[in-house]
Order: structure tokens, then C-alpha cells, then sequence
């Protein structure tokens, strides 16, 4: 077995969920992971499988509200679960209002940006706060030339 | 450069606070294909097609309004002048047509469909007379269908006969549509000098030299110039007022083309242009009359007014020109009565007059817009009206348009609410003088020594 890095093993975890679905059992994940991993080493006549470029898919999380404890906690940890890449974070607090913008790479993530919206929105409510999910294109396309 | 989090809220600002959003994402559509010399294998050629073209286009528009976040208010379509696409059949053809493709719009989640349209600026074919003829009734019993009619141009001259018809066309489909306040009416406008990538409506449609299947977008910002133009200091001068407006401009136009490519790349389809006009709609703040009046104008009316709107339209389309490489369609200010919350409350105080909407149309799009006047008032006045448009047109090389609601029993003073992005029109005093010689003299006016510039 070659050294793995995190997000080759992030990887074949996904492709095994993906290929099994609620048939997984021990010996089909391995084979699968098997396979996966053949296709991996060097001289392997199979083409690794297409996968979207990291930084092609990033999005940017902004979130509105009355500031209180876990905001921050809560939005990363659903980020986090939904295995995003979190690249930039800035916030602002002023008086009791809390502003935050996170730049999120949802490429490794298994979930569709529609899943990962859905997901984030629902912990923005459980928290009090407004949650707005764009792709960063559109930030690029006004702001810069 | 990293996007910096004021310009995220900046962006975030113009679409939830400032109502910054796509009006229309407009799929222009050809019927040339569909021609034949059988109605109903006509009929069904373009149902058909206008089904099989735009199966997606709601659906895409929408998963595109999610991706961005930016909303797009309508999704419509246009198709070739339904005059040269049916040319040949009659009336009763026409009004089947029109319900027709209403079905194919309704199947489709469509809001408008543009194209029952004919260009008889110089004269007309024999689909062009049935299609006028159908025009009123055909207004009267669709819900998504709009018409348009073009009867002069600057290399043309006026079509006076057309003008007259249109007058008559007006009048009828307001006494059809009497029990909806005419609304027949505010789907049906007559042009001079048409531009054929509109997917503004009601003047849509998609003109013969465009290709099979196209997009093209429409933006609606007045909020976001709004607030560019209030927060300028008041000893601040014209040019750096325009290049507030200019910035402005850039960023929202730079937004439709993208959301535009967007929706054209993802159903497989060329993207057409981007209508760098500013639409405005009912909502409180999003209205081109405030503009005006935040440059420092007690209302919309007093002297100044043309000049502040030139002033306006010209800084757009200076922002709107450096962010996109194909701006097309009508591309000015839009200055709809019953569209506009300024507009409306400098209409119902007895500041604005027509006199002076048709002055501000000299320097902007579209021309008369959205204008209600007293039911009692004859074809010949509103085709007065068509033709002094149509002579501004004419004469300065650019589109202008009549879009008027004569509303059966209403006057002066009275209201008329249609609700969503039509709003609500006061009832405007328009001169009632006898004009009928001049108006039924008839033929063409003759084209300008403009037009023959080779």
C-alpha cells in the first residue's frame, strides 16, 4: 500500500460510500478501496478517475445575526461534517451584531452545493442567523476586472 | 486578489436591501423553421418547438438564481415576428396562434412570451394586416402573451396607416380587456426604430438575423444608483456624479452578462447581449424618478428634469459599455408611470405631465411607458400620441415607444393597481384636441435626411 495523503484517502472513503451505497460490508469496501488504490500507483494502465480540480468549486458563506456563543463553532463544524475546505474567514462584530464571511472549497466534498446550501442554512436558523451561500464567481465577476 | 468582506457586503447590500436583481432572462427563440403552408402543422410546428427549445429554461434560470444568490425576477421568451413566421393565414389563424403559444408559455412556467409582433414600417404584408386585426382579441384572452409593432424607422419614415391602426388596435383591446383595466394594453406597445434583442417586454421578440436559439438578458438596479447618488455630497459636480453612477453601472452590468452566459451555457445555447437599461419596479427606493430627484430635484417635473435623465443615461451606459462586449436591446433608462413609486406620487401631485415624459424621452428609452389615460379618449388622440413618439425616433436615430392604457371609465383622478411589476397608474390628462384630418391623411411620412447617411 503507497503512502496516502488526506485527501486521497478522503477520496477513496467517498468513492466506496458512493459505489456501495447501503450495500457496504467489510470485504466490499476492501475491495473497492483495493481497486481504487491499484489505480493509484505508478505505471497503472486505468486513468484515475476525473475529478474537479480543487479551487474550481468555492463559495462564499456570509452570515447575519445577534452575536452569542458557538456561531463560529456551529456554521464550521456543518462545513466541517460536510468535509468543505474552509480557505479564508473574516468576521465582524460590531455592537451585538455579528458578520461573518468564510471562502469555502466544497470541490472535495461529496455533497452538491444545493446539499451543502441546505445543510448550512438550517444551522444559520438553529442559530439565529441570516445565511446567504453564493459561488465566488459572482464576487469576481462585479468586483474585479 | 482575495475578495475583501466589505465587497461581499456590498453585494449583499444591492441584492437584498437595494433590490438588485436580473429582470428578465429571455430566450429568443426562431419560428422561421416552423413555416408551413398547413395551419395546423404550423400550429404545431411551433408549439413544438418552443417546447422542445425552452424545456429548461425555468428550471436552469432558477438552479442559476440559487448558484449566485441574485435573482431573477422573470423568465421569458421571444420568438420572430409572428407576422413574417405566419405570414399568409388570417386573423382567426393569428388569435389561435397567440393561444397557441399562451399554452406553451403556461406548460413552461414561462412569465412572458414576446413575438406577436410585425415590422410594418414601411408597409404591410398580408400577415401583418391579420395579425393587427388579431391583436385585441388575442390580448384579451391570453395571459402570457405580449405584441409589439414597429411602424417607423429613420430610414423608413413614419407608416401613418399603421400608426392610425395602432390607435384603433389600443382602443379595442382596452374595451376588451375593460374588465381588467385594460390590461390588454400594457402587453402591447408600438416602436419606432425597434432593436430586435429586447428582452425587455412587452416589445420582445427575436428579430429574423438572430440565430436559431439565443439568450439575452435584462438587469434591473435603480436601487443600487440610488444610493451611489445619495451618498455623494451636494457641492459634488456633474462628471463625478457620473462616475459614481458609472461604477454602479459596471458592477451590475458585469453581474447580468455573467448570470446571462450562465443561463445560455448550461442549455447549450449562444449568449446574445446584455440591456444595459435601468428598470425599475414599484418597490420603495428602486425607482428612476428617485434617481432624478436625489441629483437634487425637488420632484420629477420641475425644469431640470431632461437634463439630470441625459445626464443619467448617458453615465449607464458608460459603466454598462466597459463590462460588457455585447450590449444590446433598448439599453437606456426606462421611465414606466405605473412601474415607478416616484413616478406614480410625481403623476398623482400634478408634477409630471405627458408634455414633459414625451420631452424626457428624447434622451432615454423607452418613450411613453406604462401611461394611463381617460377611457373617453379617442383612437386618433392615442395615435397622436404614436406619431409624435415616432417623429422624436425618427428624427434622433433612436428607439422610442407608446405603451398607453386608455382605461375604459376611468378619468382624472382616478387610480388603476394591476399589481406585481405593472403597479399602479393615476389616470394622466392628455389633450382631447380634434386631430383626426391630420391623423387619417394617411401613407408615409417621409424619412429624415438623417437616414440617407452613406
Amino acid at each position: 500500500m503507497p503512502d496516502l495523503n488526506e485527501q486521497q484517502i478522503r477520496k477513496l472513503v467517498e468513492e466506496a460510500v458512493n459505489q456501495l451505497g447501503s450495500n457496504a460490508s467489510g470485504t466490499a469496501v476492501e475491495q473497492v478501496v483495493h481497486e481504487a488504490v491499484q489505480r493509484m500507483q505508478p505505471g497503472s494502465v486505468t486513468p484515475p478517475p476525473p475529478v474537479q480540480a480543487p479551487g474550481q468549486n468555492r463559495i462564499i458563506v456570509t452570515a447575519f445575526g445577534k452575536n452569542r456563543t458557538g456561531i463560529l463553532a456551529g456554521l464550521t463544524g456543518v462545513l466541517a461534517e460536510a468535509n468543505c475546505d474552509i480557505l479564508d474567514l473574516s468576521q465582524k462584530i460590531l455592537q451585538e451584531f455579528f458578520t461573518i464571511m468564510l471562502l469555502v472549497d466544497i470541490s472535495s466534498s461529496s455533497l452538491s452545493f444545493d446539499q451543502v446550501k441546505e445543510k448550512v442554512v438550517q444551522t444559520g436558523d438553529t442559530l439565529g442567523l441570516k445565511v446567504i451561500i453564493q459561488h465566488e464567481d459572482i464576487f469576481n465577476t462585479m468586483h474585479r476586472v | 486578489m482575495p475578495i475583501a468582506l466589505e465587497e461581499i457586503l456590498e453585494t449583499i447590500r444591492m441584492t437584498e436591501v437595494e433590490h438588485f436583481d436580473i429582470r428578465t432572462v429571455t430566450m429568443g427563440i426562431s419560428l422561421l423553421d416552423c413555416r408551413s403552408d398547413d395551419f395546423k402543422r404550423l400550429k404545431t410546428n411551433i408549439y413544438d418547438k418552443i417546447m422542445r427549445t425552452a424545456a429548461e429554461h425555468v428550471a436552469i434560470a432558477q438552479q442559476v438564481e440559487s448558484n449566485y444568490g441574485i435573482s431573477i425576477a422573470n423568465k421569458r421568451i421571444s420568438v420572430t415576428p409572428l407576422a413574417i413566421a405566419a405570414d399568409g393565414f388570417y386573423k382567426e389563424d393569428f388569435i389561435e396562434l397567440a393561444q397557441t403559444m399562451d399554452r406553451a408559455a403556461d406548460e413552461l412556467g414561462i412569465d412572458y412570451l414576446g413575438g406577436f409582433s410585425a415590422l410594418v414600417q414601411k408597409g404591410f404584408t398580408r400577415g401583418d394586416h391579420s395579425l393587427i386585426q388579431a391583436i385585441p382579441e388575442a390580448l384579451s384572452i391570453t395571459n402570457h402573451i405580449c405584441s409589439s409593432v414597429n411602424v417607423a424607422s429613420t430610414k423608413a419614415g413614419i407608416n401613418m396607416d399603421a400608426v392610425g391602426m395602432m390607435g384603433e388596435a389600443i382602443k379595442q383591446t382596452a374595451e376588451k380587456t375593460a374588465d381588467r383595466l385594460a390590461i390588454g394594453c400594457a402587453k402591447l406597445v408600438v416602436f419606432a426604430n425597434v432593436p430586435e434583442d429586447n428582452p425587455f417586454i412587452a416589445g420582445a421578440f427575436h428579430g429574423v438575423s438572430e440565430p436559431d436559439v439565443v439568450i439575452n438578458v435584462g438587469i434591473s438596479g435603480p436601487g443600487v444608483i440610488l444610493r451611489a447618488i445619495k451618498e455623494a455630497p451636494d457641492d459634488l459636480d456633474f462628471a463625478s456624479l457620473g462616475e459614481r453612477i458609472r461604477r454602479m453601472a459596471f458592477k451590475i452590468t458585469r453581474a447580468g452578462e455573467f448570470i446571462g452566459k450562465e443561463v445560455a451555457a448550461k442549455q447549450n445555447v449562444p449568449y446574445g447581449i446584455v440591456d444595459i437599461s435601468l428598470a425599475p419596479t414599484p418597490l420603495p427606493g428602486d425607482s428612476v424618478a428617485d434617481i432624478l430627484k436625489a441629483m437634487g430635484l425637488e420632484d420629477v417635473g420641475a425644469t431640470g428634469t431632461t437634463a439630470a435623465l441625459a445626464l443619467l443615461n448617458d453615465s449607464v451606459k458608460r459603466g454598462g459599455l466597459m463590462a460588457s462586449s455585447h450590449v444590446g436591446g433598448m439599453s437606456g433608462a426606462f421611465i414606466p408611470v405605473s412601474e415607478d413609486e416616484g413616478m406614480i406620487k410625481a403623476a398623482q401631485n400634478g408634477h409630471i405631465s405627458l408634455e414633459k415624459l414625451e420631452a424626457m424621452t428624447s434622451v432615454c428609452s423607452v418613450g411613453l411607458d406604462m401611461v394611463a389615460v381617460p377611457g373617453k379618449t379617442p383612437a386618433s388622440v392615442l395615435a397622436g400620441m404614436i406619431a409624435d413618439e415616432c417623429a422624436i425616433g425618427m428624427t434622433n436615430n433612436k428607439t422610442t415607444a407608446v405603451r398607453v392604457i386608455p382605461v375604459p371609465g376611468k378619468d382624472v383622478g382616478d387610480m388603476v393597481d394591476y399589481g406585481g411589476l405593472l403597479g399602479a397608474a393615476p389616470i394622466m390628462p392628455v389633450s382631447q384636441l380634434n386631430n383626426s384630418l391630420f391623423i387619417n391623411r394617411g401613407g408615409r411620412l417621409p424619412a429624415p435626411t438623417k437616414g440617407i447617411n452613406n
